[in-house]
């Protein structure tokens, strides 16, 4: 399979294409189609000016960066200076970012061109899209169904062509299950390598921001962009800058060892766990060799992790609380972020601190044991990213019908460790994505397998 | 009666920068809302960046001042306590789990030390939120209830005010940099606490008040209940806030985005031998080592600057003439210049020579006060201020022409003596001593001038 943002990304240094041109049919593009997706809360005026101002750099025979010209969505819960970040909710529908995110510093570094603000789910509180006080997002790889979440605008973005690369965040899987769903390359970093300064809080140990691409090369572009320690906030791992893309192969795997665990076929809609099988299989004509590990407590990450997420949301709530951006957030946000302050709330009083809180970490510790002592045996664990296929828009889910999509992506955020996701295939129609997780650090390997699977499509 | 009181003291750390962000601390100095950053408004998506060095040390160094032991190489959460009012941009404030445990100061057992952070600054009546001193960092000392009364919560303060000053790493106690919350409990009745207290004065006012106050509910039969009151500085009383039974429930979490300190026990050690001689014990090597009484001692090291500067002199004047100076004239000349011992200029050799030439009695006591008083002013050699001042030794013909002249010059107020008016020989006399620049005897120069009036008289 081609490399399109490689492809791309000569064109434009080599001046075949201009940046201009590129943003310039993104944006024709997304003015056509986007009324029905609804990807974008709001589109960033001044993105024909950079591309323009990068053009006249290029001509000057200057450096440019490595993202120079890819047309870049950011989903609504980063800071870009001038923009809103509403995080789709009501609660801040009028706030303007008046800081830049470490992150949208280092892509406007690199010369990559912010189009605009992604669609999300509230909050980033959902894993359908639908959450958004903007809309739900269609899904442009099988519409009419969700796209998943919460990152769920940064991957329609890329399905439907409007962008090179978006910047999804992930908490429990809002960047991997979007992918999954809309067949796109999403990858969710190891806790602590990719600066979070800038990004309105989830679940501050667990979020992360990471890419949403068309393929590897791009997430993995992105991910040396945007990776590293900066001196601007605390909870960071001592890493520099990395490099992934020069160092991806369209090799075998020969040495490589892949583990799957018999627990993701319980957890998984059989038409989906075909579809992985047959990727597993894949992996082993490439040369890497097939292993059992075990996971015995894989599925109550789940209760540990809505426990741990809702505590810190509600803490990282606090702040809207009607002064400085008009709106008390529980007067203005949907049900789900309400659910989930609530429960906060009440699960971080003094007297259920020990049975609640302490307890859902006492488990976050058991699975991060769990996966690292996995990961000892093996280099990646591969397995499916959501254990069945995305529902209708508008369909009813109950709540717990609802938090299963994310029971397979949630260990990765609770152990820290980094995981991507690349297409795999369909079911009748519905792309399935196939989950890589690697070890803390250990993105080039994660990065390795699916840029192997992705030269043999 | 049996009367428990404690302290929670709230003390903001001399730093350069705030806690957790770059922003300057002089939040007095500039107008409002201009120290300010994401981060210390609490911007959606802002991250506080690693805590403050210099105030972790500082907190450290304070609570070995205060006898208490460190919690070294284990981890030490900073906490989230939550709470809605509008100085706390983010919801909640950042306040460390003890960071050292179990001191003593004047019989006082120290309960723990804490790091925390400033709130802003909120004006109810216009509705402004200031955040200049958002973030601004703090320690947190609290003590046992082992005070009972307010005389020795008073005292007890004021030697913890002193402690915080020696470390030279804390903010002024004038401005609100120490704010205080005075808990309460009278022997059957429940505890208060009187939150909003910002000085020695107002703690002890507001304990006054809630003596007066419990004492004569429990002689009517009345319970007390627990409770958190507010201290009105304006009014010196104490008004309910919310009781303890209801109160809001902080919530507290360990900091996602902060690493939990880890207290290097060598980091410790080097602290402790850098740290300075707490005031307490230096007061007792200073009276045993100079053999000087305690009153003294006890004014010498009410600030550290003077107590250094008493040292240095005591090596080379006589050590207990230097401390009468010290407890009374120098005090008075500093007092009165409104200077800090800090902040004198002239040096220790300069004052330990002026205090030689008092013991050597070439100048009076008092002239030598003027001379300490012109040196704070301007420092230099004693010896050069004496002759500037004209306080050399006043000779005998200089004393005759000064009476000479202020006889020539007055014969009205001569008339008027003659004529019966006693006053206007003090009136002569004052001529007298300001023409000698102060260096004549009163009663020397009455008699001279007597003597000279009735020569006159007779010719």
């Amino acid at each position: 399979m081609v490399q399109r943002t490689l492809e791309k990304l000569a064109a434009i240094k080599r001046g075949e294409i201009s940046a201009a041109d590129s943003v310039a049919a993104a944006l024709e593009l997304i003015e056509k189609k986007d009324k029905k997706i609804n990807s974008f809360i709001e589109l960033n005026q001044n993105a024909r000016a950079d591309a323009e101002s990068l053009d006249r750099k290029i001509k000057g025979g200057k450096k440019v960066g490595r993202l120079a010209g890819l047309v870049i969505g950011i989903k609504s819960n980063i800071n870009v200076a001038g923009l809103r970040a509403t995080c789709a909710s009501r609660t801040l529908e009028n706030y303007t970012s008046t800081y830049d995110a470490d992150v949208v510093k280092r892509v406007r570094a690199e010369d990559g061109i912010i189009v605009g603000m992604n669609n999300m789910d509230e909050f980033a509180c959902g894993s359908s899209g639908e959450t958004s006080a903007f809309g739900p997002t269609d899904n442009p790889a099988a519409f009419g169904h969700i796209t998943g979440g919460s990152s769920s605008g940064g991957a329609a973005a890329v399905a439907a062509n409007f962008c090179d690369i978006c910047l999804g965040t992930d908490t429990g899987g809002s960047i991997r299950n979007p992918a999954s769903h809309c067949g796109v390359v999403g990858f969710k970093p190891t806790y602590g390598l990719v600066p979070r300064q800038g990004l309105i809080d989830l679940g501050m140990s667990l979020d992360q921001i990471g890419p949403l691409s068309r393929d590897v090369a791009g997430a993995a572009l992105m991910l040396e962009t945007i990776a590293g320690k900066t001196g601007n906030e605390c909870v960071m791992l001592d890493v520099g800058k990395v490099n992934y893309s020069e160092k991806l192969e369209s090799k075998g795997l020969n040495g490589m060892k892949v583990g799957i665990s018999p627990k993701f076929s319980e957890l998984t809609d059989p038409a989906v766990m075909d579809v992985i099988d047959s990727q597993v299989e894949k992996l082993q004509d490439l040369g890497a060799e097939v292993v059992d590990v075990e996971l015995p407590n894989l599925e109550h990450g789940l209760s540990a992790y809505y426990l741990i997420v809702s505590v810190e949301f509600f803490s990282g709530t606090r702040k809207f609380d009607g002064r400085k951006y008009g709106k008390r957030i529980e007067e203005a946000c949907g049900e789900e972020v309400l659910r989930r302050i609530l429960r906060g709330r009440y699960i971080s009083q003094k007297e259920y601190r020990g049975k609640f809180y302490q307890r859902a970490l006492q488990v976050r510790t058991l699975i991060r044991k769990e996966l690292m002592s996995a990961l000892k045996q093996v280099d990646v664990i591969v397995g499916p990213t959501v254990p069945k296929l995305p529902h209708k828009l508008g369909a009813k889910l109950s709540l717990m019908e609802m938090y299963a999509y994310d029971y397979l992506t949630i260990p990765a955020n609770l152990a820290g460790i980094c995981a991507g996701v690349i297409r795999a295939g369909e079911v009748n129609g519905v792309p399935v994505g196939l989950q890589i997780q690697g070890k803390a650090l250990g993105e080039l390997d994660a990065l390795q397998v699916m840029r192997s699977l992705e030269a043999i499509e | 009666m049996n009367i428990k009181i404690g302290f929670e003291v709230h003390q903001q750390i001399d730093t350069r920068r705030k806690m957790y962000c770059d922003c300057p601390t002089n939040y007095h100095d500039v107008p409002p809302n201009t120290n300010v950053c994401p981060i210390c408004t609490g911007m959606p998506g802002s991250k506080p960046l690693p805590p403050n060095q210099r105030a972790v040390e500082a907190a450290i160094e304070i609570a070995l001042m205060l006898g208490c032991k460190t919690i070294t190489d284990q981890t030490v959460y900073i906490q989230r306590k939550h709470y809605d009012y509008p100085d706390l941009p983010s919801g909640y404030q950042r306040t460390s789990l003890p960071i050292a445990r179990d001191g003593e100061l004047h019989g006082v057992r120290i309960r723990e030390v804490h790091l925390e952070e400033d709130p802003g600054q909120y004006e109810p009546v216009a509705g402004n939120v200031d955040y200049n001193r958002s973030g601004v960092p703090l320690v947190e000392i609290v003590t046992e209830p082992d005070m009972k009364s307010p005389e020795e919560a008073r005292k007890f303060l004021r030697m913890l005010i002193r402690v915080l000053e020696y470390t030279g790493k804390v903010r002024p106690e004038a401005g609100g940099a120490m704010r205080t919350d005075v808990n309460i409990s009278l022997e059957g009745g429940g505890r208060v606490e009187v939150k909003n207290v910002n000085s020695v004065k107002g703690a002890y006012r507001a304990l006054k008040y809630e003596i007066i106050r419990q004492r004569e509910k429990l002689k009517r039969g009345q319970d007390i209940t627990r409770e958190t009151r507010a201290f009105l500085e304006s009014q010196m009383v104490t008004v309910p806030m919310r009781t303890k039974e209801t109160e809001e429930d902080y919530r507290y979490i360990p900091d996602p985005d902060i690493f939990p300190l880890i207290l290097d026990e060598t980091k410790v050690k080097t602290t402790r031998s850098r740290m300075a001689e707490p005031p307490h014990l230096r007061e007792k090597r200073l009276m045993e080592k100079y053999d000087i009484p305690h009153a003294a001692a006890e004014v010498i090291v009410s600030e550290r600057g003077l107590a250094d500067l008493y040292e240095a002199v005591a090596e080379e004047a006589d050590p207990k003439l230097a401390a009468t100076w010290f407890q009374t004239r120098l005090k008075k000349v500093l007092n009165f210049m409104k200077l800090g011992a800090a902040e004198v200029k002239f040096t220790p050799a300069q004052l330990a020579s002026l205090l030689r030439i008092v013991k050597d009695k070439r100048v009076t006591p008092e002239q030598g006060e003027l001379v300490l008083r012109e040196m704070a002013r301007k420092p230099a050699d004693p010896e050069e201020i004496l002759l500037g001042l004209g306080l050399a030794p006043l000779k005998k013909s200089e004393l005759t022409a000064a009476v000479e002249k202020a006889v020539e010059e007055n014969p009205k107020a001569i008339e008027d003596y003659l004529a019966g008016k006693k006053e206007a020989m003090n009136f002569l006399t004052g001529k007298v001593i300001g023409f000698t620049k102060g260096r004549a005897n009163p009663r020397d120069v009455t008699k001279l001038l007597l003597a000279r009036i009735k020569q006159k008289d007779k010719s």
